[in-house]
């Protein structure tokens, strides 16, 4: 891609930790999130959930914002100050911000209806999160459902590409709702056990929460800096898989756009990717959708592939920058993350990557990773995927 | 980076008379569809049709404020007001991208899609995406749209916040062909 793009900070916070180190750890280890209910005031509490393990209080002190705030935004408030540090900035002085979320703040919404929290809209929650580091000079959200966090990095990409902007600030924040926890329980997509992507007894999905910015620059803006670069952002697609409002359909075809895009941009072929971190909810459809797009691309050579959100839960609007966040540190670090709760092949799925010894026996314990692909698919066939490669 | 051109706009206001769904859709369909997502895809086809693009590459809807008669009757139900009954299909239609995924589905496209929800900047953003794309000449054709529905409760809401409570039904062309072209569209600003 030309101009080359680079990311220069990476924040996130989720049920498997506070930033990057704590997830590194968690990754490394296998170490899981998901729990019973603990924070979030609801009637619906037979689910699991991937809770980051802060009350509102506590993110507030955190942070030094408001604890009045909706959960999004304290969540969004403590990825992106890790995410500006790392990048050497102190605020959002010239620099956009480009949110990702649906939910917003419907935590606090839901408290207090039949009225509305005036922090209700997605908006209202970007603008709260770009008020902490002193205003941004603007700020817009995108609100594709589970694919919101991607399609913001794409968009914010674009403005560098088109000349409009050298650096952006770019993510997703969701906090757990009783509003959604509902829905997808409505939709009968939750497992009451820990979820078990591409496993042939996966149930459903166990809904997570939390938050990851980006801060990406150009190449030109970053040797200027003299800023380090964390990886590249080599190539992005987002397709549409119009097939249907909550489904995918059988051949991945949403996916396998997003994907095939991604690679065309990058000039990479499909045996170049050393790493898939899946969208793998654990729900019957989407794994089995998925795994079809994959074989679509790779054929028979699928390369490792696993989900996170079986440690995380799924994290919705904001699971594409928290999973980009992991394999920025699967490619720095020279690991990636296994399957965890998988046992059982299903035969309309791939065989996730689980790890173990295989990772150290490279004589450096490092894989040599160089390209890695994250994919998010959002409700309504909102597909998009992105090509992060070695800086 | 190529210029921008307008082809089409299509806008349903809210004091206007009822258009005749049946140029678009049947009376079965219109039944199923909510006020909001009649008003999008009957605004987008009429569009798209005066454009003379069947499929564009891309659907791109801005919504200052997303899918809230849908949001606020699952949360009637979450809440258990007055019986209210929770119903997975006002979920499903209660996100922001229920509208572009309708609109998608209806046309089989398969390209770039995305909804922007910012408040007053949700429509500028849509367009600025959408005419980015087409300038780096990632796509050549795209549907921009604005869709807003307001309900008693968020019209209260926003009145005490100082702004104005608005509807919005606007569906807009965009092409990289100069040809029967409407107008230019200004070209992108970096601030």
């Amino acid at each position: 891609m030309d101009p080359v793009l680079h990311i220069t900070g990476a924040g996130v916070v989720s049920a498997i930790g506070c930033g990057q180190a704590e997830s590194l750890d968690a990754l490394r280890r296998g170490r899981s999130g998901i729990g019973p209910v603990r924070y979030l005031e609801t009637a619906c509490r037979d689910f699991p959930v991937g809770e980051v393990a802060l009350s509102n209080a506590e993110l507030a002190a955190r942070t030094g914002a408001p604890s009045d705030l909706c959960r999004t935004s304290l969540l969004g408030i403590l990825a992106l100050q890790e995410a500006l540090a790392q990048a050497g900035f102190g605020s959002l002085e010239g620099i956009p911000l480009i949110g990702g979320t649906t939910v917003g703040g419907m935590d606090l919404t839901e408290q207090v209806f039949p009225a509305y929290s005036r922090l209700h809209d997605c908006g209202a929650s970007t603008d709260a999160i770009a008020a902490h580091f002193g205003g941004a000079p603007w700020a817009t959200t995108l609100s594709t459902a589970c694919s919101s966090a991607l399609n913001a990095v794409i968009f914010g990409a674009n403005l560098i590409r088109s000349g409009q902007a050298d650096i952006v600030a770019v993510g997703g924040s969701e906090c757990l709702s009783d509003f959604h926890l509902h829905g997808f329980g409505s939709l009968m997509i939750l497992d009451k056990e820990p979820c078990r992507p591409f496993d042939a007894t996966r149930a459903g999905l166990n809904l997570g929460e939390g938050a990851a910015f980006l801060i990406l620059e150009s190449e030109t803006s970053m040797k200027r800096r003299g800023a380090r670069s964390l990886g590249i952002l080599s190539g992005f697609g987002n397709a549409c898989d119009a097939f249907h409002q909550t489904a995918s359909s059988e051949n991945g075809e949403g996916a396998y756009l997003a994907m095939r895009k991604a690679l065309a941009m990058a000039g990479l072929r499909p045996g170049d990717v050393g790493y898939v971190n899946a969208h793998g909810t654990g729900t019957p459809n989407n794994d089995a959708s998925e795994s079809a797009a994959l074989r679509r691309i790779f054929g028979e050579a699928v390369p490792p592939v696993s989900s996170t959100k079986a440690l995380t839960g799924h994290t919705t609007s904001a699971c594409g920058t928290i999973e980009a966040v992991f394999c920025l540190l699967a490619l720095q670090e020279g690991f990636i993350p296994g399957q965890a709760n998988w046992h059982q092949a299903d035969p309309a799925c791939i065989t996730p990557y689980r790890g173990g010894e295989e990772a150290f026996q490279a004589p450096t314990g490092r894989l040599p990773l160089k390209h890695v692909l994250c994919n998010a698919f959002g409700f309504g066939g909102n597909d998009s995927s992105i090509l992060l490669s070695h800086a | 980076m190529r210029k921008v051109y307008l082809h089409s706009r299509c806008e349903l206001r809210p004091g206007d008379p009822e258009p005749d769904w049946r140029s678009v859709f049947s009376v079965m369909e219109a039944r199923r569809m909510g006020r909001l997502l009649k008003r999008a895809v009957w605004t987008s086809s009429e569009a798209l049709k005066a454009a003379g693009i069947a499929v564009p590459d891309a659907v791109v809807i801005g919504t200052d404020f997303g899918c809230i008669d849908n949001s606020e009757q699952f949360l009637r139900g979450v809440k258990g007001i007055e019986g209210a009954p929770l119903k997975p299909t006002h979920f499903m239609q209660s996100t922001h991208n229920t509208i572009a995924s309708l609109i998608a589905i209806r046309l089989g496209c398969h390209g770039y899609n995305a909804t922007y929800s910012h408040r007053g900047r949700s429509f500028e953003s849509a367009l600025q995406d959408a005419a980015t794309q087409i300038a780096l000449g990632d796509i050549d054709t795209a549907l921009v749209g604005w869709f807003d529905e307001m309900t008693p409760l968020l019209a209260e809401s926003l009145a005490a916040q100082g702004i104005d409570p608005k509807e919005h039904a606007l569906a807009v062309v965009l092409s990289a062909n100069p040809e029967g072209a409407l107008d230019e569209i200004p070209s992108l600003r970096s601030e």
